[in-house]
């Protein structure tokens, strides 16, 4: 008999949930000091599978071996004492308390009193974070922190139980270049130590840097294991939607149009300084750089969520005011937001979501007038190809792309002439982020301008026709379509002007 | 066994068969689709049930009246309430601010007022009745704005309203019940006669309270499921932060929901007044807990954005139908504050786990 050495092998794993076959018969193994990307679309059952290893959900059947032993995952506890530690998505950290509360929740260091041992908490902690040359501080609330540095607390918890398997679940989705580089540091260092590590991600361009062997999953199923090293991106693409993605990103060339923004001096609380922009019918203009550059703080502020200090704001050449997004949108702005939460309301329906931001058009004397509500709802549900059961499925029943494109709806549907998209793309399939484009560039061509702010630069590079890049507040780079390389941007984006 | 079976898919049957009545006259919008579904409807049929077989008296006309008669003023408050908890809010003032309408109408309509060394009344009745309407309304529109415009949570500023409106009608009423055989003028110890009209008449067979409460339900529903206000009153207790990006005006929407429910708690108050044929500072004692209970018990979520008016209605009746049919049953008051605590508990026990099995 072969000696086993997986660290973890799992054989034929089958999960139904109502409706759903979400994985089918699914092999899967991991050794020891490798790192093994598991890719596939949004719904294609990545998570259904970490949640089966992580003891959160269980599986139909199929089995699984620890180091060649046959184990039964009964739950979460059950999982974490077998050496299975886990990082979700969503991340589960309770933010009023601090970092090493946070880290040592539910088994936290005790006087024989039965009183918690603060002293040693924080030194246990701490010992935690020089391991991995982490510097945060173990006193300090995860409110204040930074999403970056939360996935890394959260990484620390999971390690802080002496894992023999990690399991990521998109972990990078929420952090920039310079973070996801710690944080591959983070993982190397811990391949040393003989831990495996299961790594979710939509993003291709990640495989090849982390992984060395990568899956792919679709629709439940799983397509194949290959080495990273055999494989290349138009492979993985191929096999994780089914056919060829040609046209990834496709741009269209749109005849530019006369100037509909102009921002002059914008300056806000010191997040923001002196910004200078312009925006014409027609063009996507993206505004790169990292997370905390500014970004996201010059969105609200144009949208009139966050107050402007100093600046003036023209449409189409006439000075305009905005101290709300009431004003916003009469002006013909629409924000989808960074986070989609921040942005649908899920307890309601998709008809009520994508006219949202319309309901001024679509009262008579306080009325709503429900026939036009309904039928617009339909249209935008089929131009956009939103897949519901109905006008009143509720939002939050929807997967990721679908809930991003009812959010895009709700813009068109209320005439917005200026849009400014926030992260478009983050942690939808790439299915799903074609048809955004696609819908991008239908936009543009009737005449609407488009302020892009993405991370992903491939996305920037292919998609705009200028790229603003954005560095502490400050714009530090104007760069034209094919004028600039994704080093270009990443420098004005980490050093600024120089 | 083959009879259970039986019985059971001919119950199955009646129900797709009302569902499908339901939607072939289209009342989607009106609530009846989510309501046949199972939960509070399923708990006061069968507490309807029990106490008809068990009490004589309890399915009489003249029961029924009293049944609506007594609980006009809850099912009016659950209305008010049911907006406000929907927009993630909740208001602990509604029993004080039907206090201060009330002791508010009643003096002005019974006794003689000195102000600023005029002295005038009793006033027009009519008149009086309104200045308690407008009284609730002021009381619900600084609630709102105390919270939209000061930026505390609802349970606080509604709380000290709670204080402060019962303080007020103490020292209107002087702590005495009006109509008081010490103060009234020419009516001595009875209130005009609109006042118990509104309370404690019939019109057209109808008792005038329950008829109230009725057309205080269609009020609900309609703001709720037809208007814009009730649109982004669901929206705003689902996700303020992106009903604001939405270009919604989040505080004008905070203010009208209390100065809606302000309304309700006033006529509330006034209905209440009339059936009691006496207002007093501290009428109404913890009707807040059992207008919330009522709403909840209704189905709607305490964390905002989901909810009915017709689920709050339910609810008011199952209370009031239980109060009455214990009552019949000659429980002790004692017992029926305790069964009252379980059957709260046990419906929304039942409809939580009904909306996890069946996913609605």
């Amino acid at each position: 008999m072969k000696v086993d050495h997986y660290l973890l092998k799992a054989e034929a794993i089958d999960k139904r949930f109502p409706g759903v076959h979400a994985l089918e018969n699914v092999d899967f193994d991991l050794m020891a000091s490798e790192v093994h990307v598991l890719l596939g679309e949004n719904g294609a059952g990545k998570s259904t599978l970490m949640k089966i290893f992580s003891g959160t959900h269980l599986k139909d059947s199929g089995r699984i071996f620890l180091q060649g032993e046959e184990v039964e995952l009964e739950n979460p506890h059950h999982a974490r004492e077998l050496g299975i530690g886990m990082v979700y998505q969503e991340l589960s950290l309770i933010t009023s308390l601090s970092v090493a509360e946070n880290i040592y929740l539910g088994r936290l260091p005790k006087h024989p009193t039965g009183t918690v041992h603060w002293a040693k908490l924080y030194e246990d902690t701490e010992n935690l974070f020089r391991d991995f040359d982490v510097h945060v501080d173990p006193k300090q609330r995860v409110r204040s922190l930074g999403m970056a540095e939360r996935q890394l607390v959260e990484i620390a918890k999971a390690l802080s139980i002496n894992v023999r398997i990690l399991l990521l679940d998109e972990p990078t989705s929420a952090l920039s270049g310079e973070e996801r580089e710690r944080l591959f540091d983070i993982i190397r260092q811990l391949q040393k130590r003989d831990v495996g590590i299961v790594y979710v991600s939509h993003r291709l361009d990640e495989v090849p840097h982390i992984g060395q062997r990568v899956t792919v999953l679709r629709d439940g199923k799983k397509m194949g294991t290959l080495n990273v090293r055999e494989s290349e991106e138009g492979m993985l693409i191929k096999m994780m939607v089914g056919r060829e993605l040609k046209d990834q990103f496709p741009k269209e060339t749109v005849k530019i149009g006369n100037e509909i923004l102009r921002i002059e001096n914008l300056s806000s609380g010191g997040k923001l300084n002196d910004i200078h922009l312009s925006l014409r019918e027609g063009e996507i203009l993206a505004i790169s750089g990292l997370m905390g550059a500014g970004r996201t703080e010059f969105a609200r502020a144009l949208f009139g969520i966050d107050k402007i200090e100093s600046g003036s704001i023209y449409i189409d050449n006439r000075e305009v005011s905005i101290s709300s997004p009431w004003d916003a949108i009469g002006l013909g702005l629409g924000y989808l937001t960074e986070n989609r939460r921040d942005g649908l309301v899920p307890r309601l329906h998709v008809s009520a979501n994508i006219t949202l931001a319309s309901l001024r058009r679509l009262g008579s004397f306080g009325f709503l007038k429900r026939r036009h509500e309904r039928s617009l709802s339909e249209r935008f549900i089929r131009e956009l190809n939103i897949h519901t059961s109905g006008v009143h499925q509720k939002v939050e029943f929807l997967s990721g792309g679908n809930q991003q494109k009812v959010a895009l709806a709700k813009w068109i549907c209320s005439h917005a002439r200026i849009m400014i998209f926030d992260e478009p793309t983050r942690g939808i399939d790439v299915g799903s982020k074609t048809e955004v484009f696609r819908l991008m560039s239908q936009l543009v061509k009737q005449g609407v301008g488009i302020i892009m702010i993405s991370s992903e630069l491939p996305e920037v590079m292919a998609i705009a026709d200028r790229i603003l890049v954005m560095c502490r507040g400050s714009i530090t780079a104007e760069l034209k379509r094919g004028e600039a390389t994704q080093e270009d941007i990443l420098r004005y984006a980490v050093i600024g002007g120089e | 066994m083959g009879r259970t079976s039986n019985g059971e898919r001919n119950a199955g049957e009646t129900v797709s068969v009302l569902t499908r009545m339901m939607r072939s006259i289209n009342v989607r919008n009106f609530g009846w689709a989510t309501l046949l579904r199972g939960g509070p409807i399923i708990a006061l049929l069968l507490l309807v049930l029990y106490f008809s077989l068990a009490s004589p008296h309890f399915a009489s006309i003249d029961n029924v009246k009293n049944i609506g008669q007594q609980n006009a003023y809850l099912i009016i408050l659950a209305v008010g309430q049911t907006m406000v908890i929907i927009g993630a809010g909740i208001d602990l003032s509604v029993g004080a601010v039907m206090a201060v309408s009330a002791s508010i109408m009643a003096v002005l309509a019974t006794q003689e007022i000195t102000l600023m060394g005029t002295t005038f009344g009793p006033i027009n009745v009519w008149i009086a009745m309104f200045a308690g309407f407008l009284v609730g309304t002021i009381a619900g529109t600084i609630n709102g704005l105390v919270i939209a415009k000061g930026r505390i949570p609802d349970f606080v500023a509604t709380l000290g309203m709670m204080e402060a409106a019962r303080g007020v009608a103490l020292l209107v009423t002087g702590g005495l019940p009006i109509p008081s055989h010490l103060t009234a003028t020419e009516l001595k110890g009875y209130l005009p006669d609109p006042i118990i009209w509104m309370g404690g008449k019939e019109f057209l067979g109808i008792p005038t309270g329950p008829l109230i409460a009725f057309i205080m339900v269609g009020i609900g529903w309609l703001i709720l499921s037809q208007t814009v206000l009730g649109r982004s009153i669901f929206a705003i207790g689902g996700n303020k932060e992106a009903s604001r990006v939405s270009g919604l005006k989040v505080d004008r929407i905070k203010i009208a929901t209390y100065t809606i429910m302000g309304m309700m708690g006033a006529v509330a108050g006034i209905v209440l007044t009339g059936r009691m044929n006496s207002a007093n500072a501290l009428m109404a004692t913890g009707v807040e807990l059992k207008c919330i209970a009522a709403v909840v018990i209704g189905g709607t979520n305490l964390f905002g954005g989901e909810g009915s008016i017709i689920g709050s209605l339910i609810g008011a009746i199952i209370m009031g139908v239980l109060g009455n049919g214990l009552n019949l049953l000659n429980v002790s008051a004692f017992w029926q504050r305790v069964v009252m605590g379980i059957v709260i508990v046990a419906v929304v026990i039942f409809d939580q786990w009904r909306r996890r099995k069946f996913g609605i």
